[in-house]
């Protein structure tokens, strides 16, 4: 339990230290210069300016809400708190409902046989079901996924950044892999889009149908939580320091992170792509193993999947590159703000535990074309066979992993 | 083939200047309701036409639209008359074609259009770089029209070269000038495939005879429009295309050599061929010559 303090649902009681929220200022500012600067559409193009803001957008809510998928499935299996998965749950609600209203204008006829361009639509084989288990072991011993792992740098982790150097390193694993598990599997593996077999409004009210079902299924076992007095959020009294705090200082509600990142994944998907966040972590690894003479020069059929793309484009930072800056700065704004920044001390096998998880989620996420934020959440959005598929797995691979992780640390 | 050739220098010299067949943005934003006008997006790139296109324009996609999905070959006839009822155009429509990376795929569009008897087909010059640059509106509606039912009224297969009309005029038996619109380093057989793009052919270079005009120079390099007619004509005759002789315009797989063929055709009025093999079938052709000043074999020397 070395991670309770991080992790708790409890807000920040004291507030933050002045400390802190001179260093949050800072990162407010520059995180204000980097929209300026990537708004110059001549440097990245004319997205990148609304790709920065919503990455900034994406890693705050992340922060404010702690929407980490491990956290919130401990938070499950360890204490009958299932209210951060009904938050998850409300991400896929809303996030479904806004890419359907895209989807259905972009491919009026489901069936016609084309998918929405750009959609995370995957290949669903056996090499899907190995990245969930895969990217499940790896978030439970981590600690985190990898969006998690980007908003908590915001919150002074010293294990994130060893988690991360870990994905980059099992993302090179996975391309080793790549060619074989190719031909193996991936280049029959069907590529299933909901509507095209069921037609948009089926493909909804299967998906609904599901979402309800686990909903009704966790309220059942949900254990109230007793009720904090004065702190219930839209409690009164109603001043503006209770609205800061609610906004800057508190947790907020998972529920309403939720609705927040159903939202974004939404407009992002309008104004630029699905939300993902290993693209960039990706191509730098790619990049790196092909000119180390590791990684073979040519992935067979990878580029040709739709999902987190690691193709190496034409500037040295992608736009997904561009949407993960914004994520962290944004973490530390929201971090530093609500006084949640800590540097801990780790013993070393921590560290070698955040390392062994991390090649983990980037063996994962490599060979399922992202991660539980561009395989997951943007999967099921989408209506792609490959998002439920996915989610089931990793949530096995979690459920499996973390008394590995409890038997690690009691060595 | 004689006559048909007559026939079509006729028809060029009394319908096609550059006005025609080219048209200002601001063209296209007067006739953005005309009934008789039809806007259509040829991108390269997916997803592009459905986060915002000129308004009222409908979506080609090159890759299944305008080829065959399954042999290496231009659209069928069938397929072809399939789309253009889908977009509600009839033989009369005029079609403005536009896209992303410099009007590439607009242009080979444009040549498809023309291949299958289309008179009335125009490029929004600088395409949709220059549109988005000038802050024009975009949408993001999708557009569907009243189907027609579109009939070809002729193929006018003189505007493609197979591989038999190229090596004809390698040997010498036709007199035709080749243009390869490729790289100065793809001509010379350093590379065989621009940086980035997979190495499909087996052997480097370029067509014996063929000179190098990289499709570049066609444009402005400010806004990706053509260059003026005048300028065009100099760029060519530079190399010794003044239009007194046929030409066969080639690149790597057709797309790029469709813009040049366009400026030679719709611009310059010339007599000219795209060759949609392009090097991609003549560099992997058993028994072909090649020029390869670089003298590489495979890859390698």
């Amino acid at each position: 339990m070395v991670m309770k303090t991080e992790d708790t649902n409890e807000g920040a009681r004291g507030g933050p230290s002045r400390g802190s929220l001179a260093a949050a200022a800072v990162a407010a500012v520059l995180f204000a210069a980097g929209a300026v600067w990537f708004g110059d559409e001549d440097r990245f193009g004319s997205r990148a300016g609304i790709v920065f803001l919503l990455g900034g957008a994406f890693g705050y809510v992340l922060q404010r809400s702690r929407f980490c998928f491990l956290c919130i499935l401990r938070d499950f299996f360890e204490e009958r708190d299932a209210r951060g998965i009904l938050g998850i749950l409300a991400a896929l609600a809303v996030g479904l409902l806004g890419y359907l209203v895209l989807m259905s204008s972009w491919v009026y006829d489901p069936s016609a046989g084309h998918t929405p361009p750009g959609a995370h639509i995957g290949p669903v084989s056996w090499v899907l079901v190995l990245g969930g288990l895969v990217f499940g072991w790896g978030m439970a011993l981590s600690g985190s996924c990898i969006s998690a792992q980007l908003y908590r740098l915001g919150e002074g982790s010293v294990l994130s950044p060893v988690a991360l150097a870990g994905t980059a390193a099992g993302f090179v694993l996975g391309f080793l892999a790549w060619n074989t598990l190719y031909l193996r599997a991936l280049a029959t593996a069907p590529v299933v889009w909901l509507p095209e077999r069921w037609g948009y409004g089926g493909a909804l009210a299967v998906s609904f149908l599901v979402l309800g079902a686990a909903a009704v299924w966790l309220l059942t076992r949900l254990r109230p939580e007793p009720a904090e007095p004065g702190e219930a959020l839209g409690a009164p009294p109603y001043t503006l320091r209770t609205l800061l705090r609610a906004v800057f200082v508190r947790r907020w509600p998972a529920w309403a992170g939720g609705i927040f990142v159903g939202l974004i994944a939404a407009v992002a998907y309008y104004r630029a792509e699905p939300l993902g966040v290993t693209a960039q972590i990706g191509s730098w690894s790619r990049q790196a193993g092909t000119a180390a003479g590791v990684v073979p020069g040519r992935m067979e059929g990878l580029d040709g999947f739709a999902g987190c793309a690691t193709a190496v484009g034409a500037h040295w930072l992608s736009e997904n590159g561009i949407f993960i800056t914004g994520l962290v700065l944004a973490g530390f704004v929201g971090g530093l703000a609500s006084g949640r920044f800590r540097l801990q001390r780790k013993r070393p096998a921590e560290y070698a535990l955040a390392l062994l998880g991390g090649v983990f989620l980037g063996f994962g996420s490599m060979i399922s074309l992202g991660c539980t934020v561009g395989t997951l959440l943007s999967g099921i959005h989408a209506m792609a066979l490959s998002g439920w598929v996915f989610a089931a797995f990793v949530v096995l691979g979690v459920w499996t992993g973390l008394p590995l992780k409890r038997r690690f640390e009691s060595d | 083939m004689k006559k048909t050739i007559i026939a079509f220098t006729a028809a060029a010299v009394s319908t096609l200047s550059a006005s025609d067949a080219l048209v200002p943005t601001d063209w296209v934003a007067e006739n953005l309701r005309n009934p008789e006008v039809r806007v259509i997006e040829v991108s390269v790139e997916d997803g592009v036409y459905q986060r915002g296109h000129v308004p009222g324009a409908v979506n080609a996609r090159w890759h299944t639209d305008l080829v065959d999905p399954v042999n290496r070959d231009i659209v069928s006839k069938e397929n072809f008359e399939k789309l253009l009822s889908g977009f509600g155009v009839t033989p009369d429509t005029t079609v403005v074609l536009y896209g992303d990376h410099n009007n590439w795929f607009a242009a080979w569009g444009a040549w498809i259009f023309d291949y299958y008897g289309h008179d009335n087909v125009k490029l929004m010059d600088g395409g949709r770089d220059k549109w988005e640059a000038e802050r024009r509106p975009l949408s993001t509606s999708p557009q569907r029209h009243r189907r027609t039912e579109y009939t070809v009224q002729e193929t006018r297969p003189h505007l493609r070269a197979l591989l038999p009309d190229v090596l004809a005029a390698v040997k010498g038996e036709t007199d035709a000038h080749l243009v390869d619109i490729r790289s100065r380093d793809e001509f010379t057989g350093k590379v065989v495939a621009p940086a980035g793009i997979q190495e499909l052919a087996i052997r480097a270079g370029h067509v014996p005879g063929a000179v190098n005009v990289p499709w570049g120079e066609a444009v402005n390099p400010r806004d990706g429009t053509f260059k003026s007619k005048d300028e065009l004509r100099e760029v060519y005759a530079a190399v010794g295309i003044d239009g007194s002789k046929p030409v066969i315009a080639y690149c790597r797989i057709g797309e790029r050599s469709s813009h040049t063929w366009f400026a030679l055709r719709h611009i310059l009025g010339y007599e000219v061929k795209n060759y949609d093999g392009s090097w991609t079938e003549y560099g992997n052709s058993v028994g072909v010559p090649i020029n390869n000043p670089s003298g590489t074999v495979w890859t390698g020397k």
